[in-house]
């Protein structure tokens, strides 16, 4: 027997009363007059003895009644077997989401993850197809609907939960847009023939960390008939800060300069804890940093110092329950050294000629050393400098053996700069661009020429492509030597002067290198040049398009593209991660498997290394909200098993209910309490006219 | 008052006459079942007629004793001696006697006696068939009776809370049957209060005389002893009868039971075994108290169950009256004029 509503049971615990009344000796209805009551003090009622329990059969009346009534109000009924539910027989295609991000590393997150993968595929029904994708900054298909509809129907679920189990969360960051998307599109897979589908859902296994990138929903148009379910899983230790590096060193610091890295360190929105330690790792001597970091916030600090000619590479931060994010990985970089070969009769003290500017031009960094090689044009180079050279600068006329050296450096692809000093150097430049009709002459004009229809596009100009530093007006030129630029063939004019629209910078593809040719100089008696703000950046332009500036990046986060380009001239490459695993990588391949956090290290000669972090966003572990998801219009369900749940329940209600209405149990149920009550009342008055004493205890 | 003296003249009356004044001292040798019993008396509608069953019963029980002098009887007879008023003379008895007898006025020496009795609602208690307020009020009647067979004034004050009823002590034709009635009335008052009655009894009352209280004293006992103080300085002299229930005294209920309180209206949820020996020892602590009260004052103090045969009841009055004589005659204080 069932109730359709049991509540109404807990009125059988009014039986206790009839009892407890039995029990109760009651004051007597009938007075006892008595002369005087000075003498009496009154006695409180008492509860009769168990054994004193009186008319039992009347107390069983009572009782009865009252049951009976409290199981008519419950509505009882009698249950039948419930026919099949018909509406159960369309499956649903079904995107399991599962995150294997870095976060998903946390505490016991991937095993929760896995238990729920595991109920979403046991619950799913024999009609339903499933796709399984992991997903961190990209989706990847686990199993696809095609693979699930070839299973065999009684252990797809099996199958698939040991595809799940072979997956273990990674080390990069979450795009949750992608994956979405990604599923979303997946449905779009053709359909197996003579299968309909009615629902599609997206199950979203996930800690739904902050750091989760949500950009890519914006503006996407999801189709109708697709529900997102949130299975989110949460951390029970919510305490997490993680180290990322800031900036590599300043740049432009002097190599000696002892400053270190900086640091970010960044606290979750649901911290329970605020301070934290950051030390080096294998660096015992080093003193740790306290810091202290409100949840939520992020601070920066510099990183602990370090004795000189110490090196930390490994920055470790203690206080937080999570390990995966507490280790920031650092290489120190090495300053590059790049020679710049000058041929010129020219002393370097001589503060009229260009070699005395072109020297102070040149600082040191902590990343390149500038080295220039002056030589006299008389004098024959060792090859070894020449090969070494990125950058060669010519200032006079060669003699013919340096004009073969300067043919074999540009044909080695690399950049010659001839600032021609005087009309005389045109013969060099005609023998390099193989241009014999090409002439120069000093150019006339009446105070000083200045650059003008300077090519912004170019690379050499584009660092003064913004309207802030594109103003070369104040450089002003006392001399220049015109260009017969007809005479020179593919020759492309960068700047001209103002004056006649002469050429005042020329490149001209010389064999795989380039001339730039200078129509002045820029020593006080050629022009403002050197004394002017551009005239540094401009040589470094230069030299970065020589190739002699590489871009030294150091640092990456997972997953990132490292560019092994420049070192990769040689056939293969191996790259040692940081586990110990060699990759061989094909010449001129962008090295991609930065797959772990770690120090990765280039065989080349001299070895390369490089720090891969991971990504700072990965530490912001507090859980996103839902409602940021429905933000960006991704249509929630509620939980899936709590909706399922109350429908069933509904539904079981409503079955009951009309059971219920064809039995009418409790008709029979008042009929009986009655029946009782009348009893109860003719045994009462029976009772009562028997003699006071019995009736005392009604 | 007269009090006991011993003469030699009066004529030994017959008991059953009417015209008797004087008593032996009774002594009853009778076994209490020859009593009449209560119960069969109450029976009888008319208080007078009740008194009257009893009264008889009593002379009938009573035998002749050797003790003189005990009498409620006033009217002396005296030897002559010169000097008298000679209209004193009696001049029948000196035919009879051939000798000279004064005799003195009945007025003068004559019991005035008034009968105070309690008619609360407390005395219209009975756990049989009849009350206290009838037991009292057939005691009041059969006193009432006595002493007017013998020729005595007598008077009643009924009271409750305050006087209900007032008839002078008088011992004309006709006051006796005024008694009865006014004895016959339903008791209408509610509360006990002795003081009151006692009070008012001492100011009307100026005449000394016998003063017999019928009450329960269920009542506090406070101002109790200030007012008999009262009446005895007054030079009346006082009986208190205390009545009681048996079921007062014994307090045998067996059963819980709300019990009503016929005074105050009050009622109280009580189990008789829980608390019994606490009434029992508050009832006596209260009759002590009142008895030691009485014991101090010289006042005579009866407590009987109203299952007690009234003649016995009588008997103790005489008896207690007769003590009492005896008392005053051994301190020689013989007073012969009221």
């Amino acid at each position: 027997m069932s109730f359709l509503a049991p509540l109404f049971l807990l009125g059988t615990l009014a039986v206790a009363l009839p009892i407890l009344f039995h029990l109760i000796r009651r004051t007597s209805r009938e007075r006892m007059p008595f002369s005087s009551l000075m003498f009496l003090s009154p006695t409180p009622p008492r509860v009769t003895r168990h054994s004193r329990l009186e008319n039992i059969l009347l107390l069983l009346l009572r009782c009865l009644v009252l049951l009976l009534l409290a199981l008519g109000f419950a509505r009882p009924f009698l249950q039948k077997p419930r026919a099949a539910d018909p509406s159960s027989d369309t499956g649903k295609r079904i995107v399991l989401l599962l995150d294997t991000s870095a976060s998903m590393r946390r505490d016991n997150l991937w095993a929760l993850a896995q238990a729920k993968a595991d109920e979403v595929l046991r619950t799913a029904k024999l009609a339903d197809q499933v796709a399984v994708f992991t997903f961190d900054r990209q989706a990847r298909p686990l199993v696809t609907f095609e693979q699930w509809s070839s299973m065999d129907a009684g252990q797809r679920a099996g199958l698939t939960m040991q595809q799940v189990r072979s997956v273990t969360p990674g080390w990069f960051s979450t795009r949750l847009c992608d994956a979405i998307l990604t599923a979303a599109e997946s449905f779009d897979e053709k359909l197996p023939e003579q299968q309909t589908f009615g629902l599609r859902e997206i199950v979203l296994i996930s800690d739904l960390q902050e750091g989760s990138h949500l950009d890519g929903l914006q503006g996407y148009e999801w189709p109708r008939d697709i529900q997102v379910i949130i299975e989110p899983i949460r951390a029970r230790r919510t305490t997490n800060s993680g180290v990322q590096l800031v900036t590599e060193h300043d740049e432009t610091a002097a190599p000696s300069s002892d400053s270190g890295p900086r640091i970010r360190v960044l606290n979750a929105n649901d911290s329970k804890r605020e301070q934290f330690q950051i030390r080096w790792e294998g660096v015992p001597e080093a003193e740790p940093l306290d810091v202290y970091v409100p949840p939520g916030q992020n601070r920066i600090f510099a990183a602990p110092k370090l004795a000189p000619g110490i090196k930390g590479e490994r920055l470790v931060l203690n206080g937080d329950d999570e390990e995966f994010d507490n280790k920031a990985f650092f290489v120190q970089p090495k300053a590059d050294t790049v020679s710049v070969l000058y041929l010129g009769n020219e002393t370097e003290t001589d503060s009229a000629q260009p070699l005395y500017y072109l020297k102070r031009a040149f600082q040191q960094t902590r990343n390149q050393i500038v080295q220039i090689i002056a030589r006299r044009v008389d004098t024959p180079l060792a090859a070894a400098e020449v090969q070494n050279a990125h950058l060669m600068i010519v200032t006079e006329s060669l003699p013919e053996e340096q004009v073969k050296t300067a043919e074999q450096f540009l044909n080695a692809g690399k950049t010659v700069l001839f600032a021609m000093k005087a009309p005389a150097a045109a013969s060099t430049i005609a023998r390099l661009t193989a241009s014999p009709g090409f002439n120069a002459e000093e150019a006339s004009m009446p105070r000083y020429a200045m650059l003008a229809e300077i090519n912004f596009e170019h690379p050499l100009f584009l660092p003064f492509a913004d309207p802030r530093f594109s103003d070369f007006t104040k450089i002003h030129f006392w001399k220049y030597r015109r260009i017969e630029i007809d005479k020179l063939p593919r020759a492309r004019v960068l700047a001209r002067f103002d004056q006649k629209a002469n050429p005042a910078l020329v490149e001209v593809p010389v064999g795989k290198g380039h001339l730039l040719l200078l129509g002045s100089g820029w020593h006080p008696t050629d022009s403002q040049l050197a004394l002017s703000s551009k005239f540094v950046p401009l040589l470094y332009s230069i030299l970065e398009q020589s190739g002699g500036l590489k871009a030294q990046r150091l640092q990456y986060v997972v997953g990132d593209p490292v560019s092994l380009v420049i070192t990769n001239g040689a056939a293969t490459l191996n790259v040692t991660k940081p586990d110990g695993s060699t990759v061989a990588l094909p010449k001129g391949d962008n090295f991609t498997q930065s797959d772990q956090p770690g120090i990765f290290t280039i065989d080349a000669q001299p070895p390369v290394r490089f720090a891969v972090n991971l990504d700072p966003a990965e530490t912001k572990t507090a859980p996103l909200p839902v409602e940021e998801l429905e933000r960006f219009g991704v249509p929630l369900k509620k939980d899936r098993t709590v909706e399922t749940a109350q429908r069933e329940e509904k539904k079981r209600y409503l079955l009951a209910a009309e059971q219920e209405k064809q039995q009418k149990l409790w008709r029979w149920m008042i009929v009986a309490a009655l029946i009782m009550l009348i009893a109860e009342t003719w045994l009462a008055g029976r009772l009562v006219h028997r003699g006071p004493a019995s009736a005392e205890a009604v | 008052m007269s009090l006991p003296e011993l003469t030699e003249a009066p004529p030994r009356p017959r008991p059953d006459s009417a015209s008797t004044r004087t008593v032996q001292a009774p002594t009853l040798h009778t076994t209490p079942g020859s009593f009449i019993d209560p119960q069969a008396l109450m029976a009888i509608k008319n208080l007078e007629l009740r008194a009257k069953v009893v009264v008889e019963g009593f002379w009938n029980g009573l035998h002749r004793s050797p003790f003189h002098g005990f009498s409620v009887e006033f009217t002396e007879y005296r030897q002559y001696s010169p000097g008298d008023d000679p209209r004193y003379l009696d001049w029948k008895l000196y035919a009879r006697t051939d000798r000279y007898y004064i005799k003195k006025f009945e007025d003068e020496t004559n019991l005035r006696c008034h009968l105070l009795v309690d008619n609360s609602k407390s005395m219209g208690y009975g756990s049989g068939s009849y009350t206290k307020a009838q037991y009292a009020n057939t005691l009041a009647a059969t006193v009432a009776y006595f002493l007017y067979l013998q020729g005595d004034a007598v008077g009643l004050l009924t009271f409750d809370e305050q006087i209900r009823e007032y008839l002078p002590a008088r011992n004309r034709t006709g006051h006796l049957r005024h008694l009865m009635l006014a004895l016959d009335k339903p008791a209408a008052g509610t509360a006990t209060d002795l003081s009151a009655p006692l009070k008012r009894i001492a100011e009307i009352v100026t005449k000394r005389g016998l003063m017999v209280l019928i009450t329960d004293l269920l009542a506090p006992i406070g101002t109790l002893e200030k007012h008999l103080i009262a009446l005895t300085a007054c030079r009346h002299e006082v009986t208190v009868f205390h009545v009681l229930d048996p079921v007062e005294l014994s307090f045998n209920f067996e059963k819980a039971l709300m019990f009503h309180d016929l005074e105050s209206g009050r009622d109280l949820f009580i189990n008789p075994a829980d608390i019994r020996k606490e009434y029992l020892r508050k009832l006596t602590a209260h009759n002590a108290a009142a008895q030691a009260i009485c014991l101090k004052l010289g006042i005579g103090y009866q407590r009987f169950g109203i299952d007690r045969p009234l003649e016995l009841a009588l008997f103790d009055f005489l008896r207690e009256r007769m003590q009492r004589g005896k008392k005053i005659k051994r301190t020689g204080s013989i007073r012969t004029k009221a």
